[in-house]
């Protein structure tokens, strides 16, 4: 037997139980809880020695920022990370997924993952769903054929690119690139490059917002740069919002004495064994 | 039973069911208002981005209308119904001024408002209206509208798309409220002052429609001064 | 005037040669039909006291309304045309009532009187607006007030012209009754003593013994704004009015016309 709260074995896949209750729900009326987005800026570029990956770090609900700080760039393998765009739990879940695949793929085949399986991985899955699955990712690695950047789209569509953009600041990002990006940058240009690119979805995209995260991914090495920017200054308040000790009101106090409660153990079930 | 299903037969291909069009005759432009009035003044800021979905159109728009010496309107919400409003009011402001020989009072503008707003009940003009000013005494007072012409008379308001974050906060702040201990002083213009940068500033971080600066209008008998105030621009 | 009669007089919008609107001419001619009505503004307040024609012992006296609350802080005398008179107050009823409407506040007695007059003149040719009026209203109104300016008194005439006045008299006395007022006003004047002045003017210019049944009296003060006197009232005024003046000999001004009931 098998409860909600403990399932001997949960089921694969997705669980589709209320899908009608809630749709029954919808039709009298009952607004359906919305997901957070990251309305986001993403971007990748290829350089010479591998790829830069950048994010900013905002994500909103509707039009109220949910995070002011998160993180978009999901690891996926020790070579390889993934930026996300779209459904927040869709892009989280999908990358987690797919970073545990890779890791048992690695530890079967005692190889280091090709970025060209991760991106395999990814659209295959992501096309099972038909598009019902929100992500948009830029998949970025270094592997034994060299640097990777790939877009993946939330049908299951990717494209190998030698950069690219992603999310609602992919326009203001890829305008950057196309006037900026070079084949076989310096490290240094390529970094100020992804900066400038997620600065401008930054200010100019207004689902994209706060600071710039930077991954650089070389042949060996990888340097997470987390919070590379901070593009926007927060206000200094001028007034103190402290309150002291006492300000929420004690309507009423009720005392009471803690009883002595005598406690019967039950013996747990066996287990069956078969 | 052959009958019934012949006769509630659906073809989808052939349907004589009217085709209905519409168009949005609105736009969401965003922006937010907040007016806090004292004994001898009143203050009202807005910000300055005007917005369309995740685009800004531009970083330094005033939504901040004087009516008269006295009086100063602030909107949020569509943009080209805030132009056409202002516009007629500022006509009616002058007629009345030519037509009864004196400058209307912020009591009155603030009636005319109403009426004017509610004349468009079935089409209304989609904006957050909040006028501000200094009444026949001259105290401070605001007043906050739906877009139906509802009218309601206060001391402090947040209005448009930080509205509601802000209003609470204010209550708290100048409403004194779930506050054991409220303080007796009056308000002070350099309290009610600090109280609205502050607030923008909170509102900038949460509210992606409030950005890039405000504006802000500082009604006394001796006129209106104007300030600014820069705000987070993402 | 009425000896140089020509064809001019028939179209309400023809100038005469001499640049003279008669249908307009005779329209104010009209007033000096209908019964007397005075006004007296003071700094504390405005009365009207007005003259009612009982042509009839049969007549109802109290149906006769020439006194009129037209707001809270207006009221009106009229003279004239008493059912032209009631189109005229409509306009300036629904003035107040629109201003309150747009503002809320009172309308000023000035605006008031613009609106009456904006009626008064739509004489002459329809156009997009609406059908015109025939001819001209025969009504002479006096506007008694509060607004922020304080006390005020304004006449109108059948043409639209209106102009405030310290005291003014219309109808069919109106002229001596204004010769009187020039002597007796002087700007210190309380409103007790307006109303022995209004009262004793008009009892000199009546042809009827004044009395409580064939005068109304209105007072309007910043207190109790628009207060009609009752009976009672006007009585005690009456008594007021005899101490001071006990034995004035009542002029005899004949009126030439002859007296409609519709004119009053």
């Amino acid at each position: 037997m098998s409860y909600v709260l403990c399932p001997e074995i949960p089921a694969p896949g997705f669980s589709f139980d209320n899908c009608k209750r809630n749709a029954t729900l919808e039709s009298k009326g009952f607004a359906v809880p919305k997901a957070i987005k990251t309305g986001t800026t993403i971007v990748g570029i290829t350089y010479k020695d591998g790829v830069i990956l950048g994010a900013d770090t905002r994500a909103t609900e509707d039009t109220t920022v949910a995070d002011k700080n998160c993180e978009k760039i999901h690891y996926l393998a020790p070579n390889m990370y993934c930026c996300g765009a779209g459904t927040a739990a869709d892009t989280e879940m999908t990358t987690q997924m797919v970073a545990a695949q890779l890791e048992l793929h690695k530890l079967y085949t005692n190889r280091e993952s090709r970025v060209a399986t991760a991106n395999q991985l990814l659209k295959q899955y992501l096309f099972s769903y038909q598009g019902y699955i929100g992500a948009a990712l830029i998949l970025g690695g270094v592997d034994i054929e060299g640097p990777h950047l790939y877009m993946i789209h939330p049908h299951g569509s990717s494209v190998d690119l030698p950069y690219g953009t992603m999310g609602s600041g992919s326009l203001a990002a890829i305008a950057v690139f196309e006037l900026g990006w070079k084949p076989d940058m310096e490290e240094e240009a390529g970094v100020q490059l992804v900066r400038d690119a997620i600065a401008a979805g930054i200010f100019n995209d207004l689902g994209s917002g706060s600071n710039v995260d930077i991954c650089v991914i070389r042949k060996g090495s990888v340097d997470y740069k987390r919070t590379y920017d901070e593009a926007n200054k927060k206000g200094v308040k001028q007034g103190s919002y402290k309150y002291p000790r006492g300000t929420t009101a004690v309507l009423s106090t009720k005392v009471l004495d803690v009883e002595e409660v005598s406690v019967t153990p039950i013996e747990a079930e066996r287990m069956d064994v078969v | 039973m052959m009958m019934q299903t012949e006769m509630n037969a659906y073809y989808p291909d052939y349907s004589t069911a009217p085709i209905q069009r519409q168009i949005n005759p609105y736009a969401d432009n965003g922006g937010s208002v907040v007016a806090i009035a004292g004994n001898d003044f009143v203050v009202v800021g807005a910000d300055t981005r005007l917005s369309s979905g995740f685009s800004i159109y531009t970083r330094n728009q005033n939504k901040l209308f004087p009516m008269s010496d006295t009086t100063v309107l602030g909107c949020a919400g569509c943009w080209c119904d805030t132009l056409t409003l202002t516009r007629i009011l500022k006509s009616r402001m002058q007629m009345y001024q030519q037509e009864h020989n004196k400058q209307m009072s912020t009591t009155a503008c603030a009636q005319m408002l109403s009426t004017m707003l509610y004349y468009k009940r079935f089409f209304p003009y989609y904006i957050s209206n909040i006028l501000v000013g200094l009444d026949n005494e001259g105290k401070g007072c605001v007043y906050s509208y739906d877009p139906i012409g509802h009218c309601e008379k206060a001391t402090y308001r947040a209005g448009g798309s930080a509205g509601a974050l802000l209003q609470p906060l204010l209550d708290n702040q100048i409403g004194q409220k779930n506050l054991v201990k409220p303080s007796s002083e009056d308000l002070s213009q350099e309290k009610a002052l600090a109280i609205l940068k502050d607030v923008f500033i909170a509102a900038a971080e949460r509210d992606i429609y409030t950005g890039d600066s405000v504006l802000i209008n500082i009604i006394t008998k001796d006129g209106t001064k104007v300030e600014t105030f820069e705000l987070r621009k993402d | 005037m009425f000896l140089t009669r020509s064809e001019y007089d028939r179209g309400v919008n023809t100038f005469s040669p001499e640049g003279r609107l008669f249908q307009v001419e005779y329209a104010i001619e009209a007033i000096k039909l209908g019964s007397t009505a005075i006004g007296i503004c003071t700094s504390e307040g405005v009365v009207l006291a007005v003259e009612k024609r009982i042509t009839s012992p049969l007549m109802e006296p109290t149906t006769i309304e020439k006194i009129v609350e037209v707001d809270k802080h207006i009221g009106c005398a009229v003279s004239g045309l008493m059912a032209d008179s009631r189109t005229m107050i409509d306009r300036a009823r629904i003035e107040c009532q629109n201003h309150w409407f747009v503002y809320n506040e009172n309308i000023s007695i000035e605006s008031c009187a613009q609106g009456v007059s904006n009626l008064a003149i739509q004489f002459g040719d329809s156009d997009d607006d609406g059908a015109a009026m025939s001819r001209p209203f025969g009504v002479a109104i006096l506007f008694a007030g509060i607004d922020e300016k304080g006390p005020q008194l304004y006449h109108m005439d059948p043409s639209g012209t209106f102009v405030q006045f310290d005291a003014k008299a219309i109808g069919s006395g109106s002229e001596g009754a204004q010769q009187s007022l020039q002597e007796v006003y002087h700007r210190s004047m309380t409103l007790e003593e307006a109303t022995t002045a209004a009262l004793t003017i008009l009892k000199q210019v009546m042809e009827e013994k004044l009395n409580s049944a064939n005068v109304e009296v209105m007072t309007m003060t910043p207190k109790d704004f628009f207060h009609m006197f009752t009976k009672d009232q006007v009585e005690e005024s009456l008594k007021g009015m005899e101490k001071i003046e006990p034995e004035h000999q009542r002029s005899s001004l004949e009126s030439g016309y002859k007296k409609s009931p519709s004119i009053m």
